[in-house]
């Protein structure tokens, strides 16, 4: 039941991320992210992760893509802008070379991580409460890892000065830039 | 759940590579920092999965948290893309009127 559960979620992640690829409206494209993301939470929350499961979902579903949704509404572009020919002949570009190229490297690995006899089959049964528990992480992160954390606290005031200067409007230096 | 690991790799591969695609292909801003975004959930479910195997393997005696620990790393990082991006977008946005990468060229 599980596993069947597994597969669907998984073919539902992939097709929503191929709508993200392959829609036309950054909106149908911003909905079908928010599926893929709901279908990977699943896939977590299955696999044992429970405390990963819930932060996809408040973090990214709730405020990264609203975050997208509301950039999207601000500058009005939910239509497909056609001035300029946006993304007719999808797959007639350079791109299209290169991203073969990569996805045929990245499906090469995966390949041979299946092949490789390093991956070690799964003997034990899974912890009762999940693999990430909130004690085991926390004892983690502020331990061991306390300087990441630390670093990511700075990345963090960082990225809030740095929006707010992007987005600041300059009125004096309207037309220059910035 | 007993779905060998090798599978949540595979699926975490496909995800990357259509994160990459998108990135390549589209031209509207906010799609590429879409596609970036699936990039990394997809690297999350690599270290999720490698997490497990090492948790679920012969002779492991205690969870594995390291990866957890990169995801939740990874999701943070992802936000402050998010944030920066769209910051950018909308300064974008504000000088060309546009959101189509090509503008970025000059």
């Amino acid at each position: 039941m599980a596993n069947a559960l597994f597969y669907l979620m998984a073919a539902g992640a992939v097709a929503a991320a191929l709508g993200v690829v392959l829609a036309k409206s950054p909106i149908q494209c911003v909905l079908s992210l928010l599926a893929s993301f709901f279908c990977l939470a699943t896939i977590y929350l299955l696999a044992g992760f429970q405390f990963l499961a819930a932060a996809q979902i408040l973090v990214y579903a709730g405020a990264i893509m609203v975050l997208f949704l509301f950039v999207i509404m601000l500058l009005n572009l939910g239509n497909p802008s056609t001035k300029d020919g946006t993304d007719e002949g999808l797959f007639r570009r350079k791109g299209a070379f290169l991203s073969v190229i990569v996805a045929a490297a990245t499906m090469a690995a995966g390949a041979m991580a299946v092949t490789a006899d390093g991956l070690a089959p799964a003997t034990q049964p899974m912890p009762e409460h999940g693999i990430d528990t909130i004690n085991g992480l926390a004892g983690e992160m502020f331990g061991r890892y306390l300087l990441p954390f630390e670093a990511i606290s700075i990345l963090l005031l960082a990225t809030a000065v740095a929006v707010v200067v992007l987005a600041k409007r300059d009125r004096k230096d309207a037309g220059k830039g910035s | 759940m007993t779905v060998p690991v090798e599978h949540l790799f595979i699926l975490s591969a496909i995800l990357f590579a259509i994160g990459t695609a998108g990135f390549f292909l589209r031209r509207n801003v906010i799609i590429v920092l879409m596609s970036i975004e699936l990039m990394l959930n997809a690297a999350n479910l690599a270290f999720l999965a490698a997490s497990r195997m090492h948790t679920l393997e012969a002779g492991a005696t205690e969870a594995s948290l390291q990866g957890p620990l990169f995801a939740i790393f990874v999701i943070v990082v992802a936000a402050v893309e998010a944030a920066v991006g769209l910051a950018l977008v909308i300064a974008l946005y504000r000088n060309q009127q546009t959101e189509q990468v090509t503008a970025l060229k000059n």
